[in-house]
């Protein structure tokens, strides 16, 4: 038997455009997760100045809030948790066995919906910045 | 139903409990967003006001709460996807055991932090 | 392939080559034919190129380990005068039997049911035999080029041919067979099955083996243990088929409850979409989480 070959991964993101719905549902969940899980982790971390005294807390966070490209971070962070949030609904719906012909449609809504919330929270996040 | 216990737990157990923190904390996290973020702003967080929200007992214990599911959802779906791109053997068990142990680490500090914005500790 | 031969080629064999023993298969026969006919057949395709109306360039994946030129992949292409009804299949088979009859490539029955030619075709995994070329383009008529090539996430042997062992073992490891301790009462009386249940698998029951789910599932992609749709699909035939009983059923459900089974499915729902014959994979393997929950939150 000849050796056969590997083609590795084919449909890797060298072929994004070929990607189906529920595809780019289950890669955008996973990259929005990875995001979650890590800003976690560095949540708890700069919360912990807590630990320290009332004015380290107040004076880390504030001085953060105070830089722009944290507000800009916010922002992301916002859509990626509301993607991730909504994606998340439509998976419990799949899971339930509810709606299952819907979707792919189901998951192009999240998308706009996230889409929608992000632009009309973005005055209040980006407030008192400039 | 007992005769096939896994290392860990009977499987579909894990699945279950990633959907039903799932549904907790879509209402919690959307909460603790409008909260910090609409209700009060970002840019004004103080230790005081920290403080007065975390002095109340149902307060404390959501946040508590949400900081468990939070925990055990992410680091559950971070071993999943692991699992998923075929993760096996050594690396699997390194994997599964260091994620336990940063996610009750991050539990015991968590809970630490709030103790101390509730003024406890 | 059919083993009779017929009196024509027969005689056609013959004349070619004297000293063809008669225990030479049909195959070798017309091999050694096209051999010496080459250029006839490759000319006829040129002509027949010339005069048709329309004509569909294949863009085809090639690679052969033994083969010296060809131990690099690459993609080799042809082109085939277009009629109405041409399928995938139908337009590989003029390539090989016109330009160059070593493009390897499985097909058997040409209706969907052996599941044999299960291909990636535009970047989607199609049966070729089920894929009219007009249909892969959104306009009338059929796309100018048509790029194929051999099923993703699996070894290639050579060309448009894949290693199937490995769908196979899992598949194998379902159980994928009619058992049951749930006898009726008397000695000849028939296991019966209500139109409900039979309804309830009908789709089920439809699997080819053709492996175009397993191939489109990146999670069967990332981790090699993963059972895939094809195979949990097989093991929710039997789960639900009530003549096997609940014992049976609770065992099918061990076996398909463990870390690589059901879980291991994200509801990508891409197997369902690829399916060449429309089963609702993504349901039923939902369906047996369910199955696999309730039956494990029962702990009294």
């Amino acid at each position: 038997m000849s050796q056969s070959y590997d083609r590795g991964l084919i449909e890797d993101f060298g072929r994004w455009r070929e990607f189906s719905a529920g595809m780019w549902a289950w890669v955008l969940h996973k990259f929005s997760g990875w995001v979650l899980i890590g800003y976690l982790f560095t949540h708890i971390a700069v919360l912990s100045t807590a630990t320290v005294d009332g004015a380290t807390y107040t004076n880390t966070l504030q001085g953060l809030e105070e830089l722009v490209v944290v507000r800009f971070l916010e922002v992301g962070l916002l859509a990626v948790a509301v993607f991730h949030i909504l994606n998340g609904l439509r998976l419990l719906f799949v899971d339930l066995g509810i709606g299952l012909e819907k979707q792919d449609r189901s998951f192009y809504a999240s998308l706009i919906l996230t889409a929608a919330i992000v632009v009309a929270s973005v005055p209040t996040f980006l407030e008192g910045v400039f | 139903m007992a005769d096939y216990y896994s290392s860990f737990e009977p499987k579909g157990t894990r699945w279950l409990l990633q959907r039903l923190t799932a549904a907790f904390l879509v209402v919690v996290l959307a909460f603790h967003f409008m909260l910090l973020h609409f209700v009060n702003h970002a840019a004004d967080i103080t230790f005081m006001g920290t403080n007065l929200r975390m002095q109340q007992a149902g307060y404390f214990l959501t946040m508590v709460l949400f900081l468990i599911t939070a925990t055990f959802h992410g680091v559950n779906g971070v071993y999943n996807a692991l699992v998923n791109q075929g993760i096996s053997g050594t690396p699997k068990t390194v994997v599964k055991y260091g994620l336990a142990l940063g996610g009750v680490v991050l539990i015991a500090q968590g809970i630490r932090v709030a103790l101390a914005m509730a003024g406890i500790l | 392939m059919s083993t009779q031969v017929t009196e024509q080629e027969q005689e056609a064999e013959e004349t070619v080559e004297e000293a063809v023993s008669e225990t030479e298969t049909e195959a070798v026969g017309a091999a050694r034919a096209a051999q010496v006919d080459y250029g006839y057949m490759e000319e006829k395709a040129e002509q027949e190129v010339r005069d048709a109306e329309t004509t569909v360039k294949l863009k085809v994946f090639r690679y052969d380990p033994e083969v010296k030129g060809k131990q690099e992949p690459r993609f080799d292409t042809f082109t085939v005068p277009f009629h109405k009804g041409m399928t995938v299949l139908d337009a590989l088979m003029y390539a090989r039997d016109h330009y160059d009859s070593s493009l390897t490539f499985r097909h058997s029955c040409r209706q969907a049911v052996c599941g044999s030619d299960a291909l990636f075709v535009n970047g989607r995994q199609r049966l070729g035999c089920k894929t009219q070329l007009a249909d892969l383009k959104d306009s009338d008529g059929p796309p100018g080029t048509v790029t194929i090539e051999p099923l993703p996430h699996s070894d290639v042997v050579k060309d448009l041919v894949v290693d199937m062992q490995h769908f196979y073992d899992q598949m194998e490891a379902v159980e994928p067979y009619f058992q049951t301790d749930d006898y009726p009462k008397g000695e000849l009386e028939e296991q019966r099955q209500s139109r409900e249940n039979r309804e309830k698998i009908k789709m089920s029951t439809r699997c080819i083996w053709c492996s175009a789910c397993m191939s489109s599932c990146n999670i069967a992609a990332g981790d090699n243990e993963y059972l895939g749709p094809a195979a949990i699909n097989k093991a929710y035939r039997f789960a639900m088929d009530e003549r096997e009983g609940e014992s049976q059923k609770q065992r099918r459900l061990e076996i398909i409850e463990q870390e690589h089974g059901v879980w291991r499915c994200q509801t990508q729902f891409s197997c369902t979409e690829v399916c060449p014959k429309d089963i609702p994979l993504t349901e039923h393997i939902q369906e047996l989480k369910r199955e696999a929950v309730k039956s494990n939150l029962k702990f009294w």
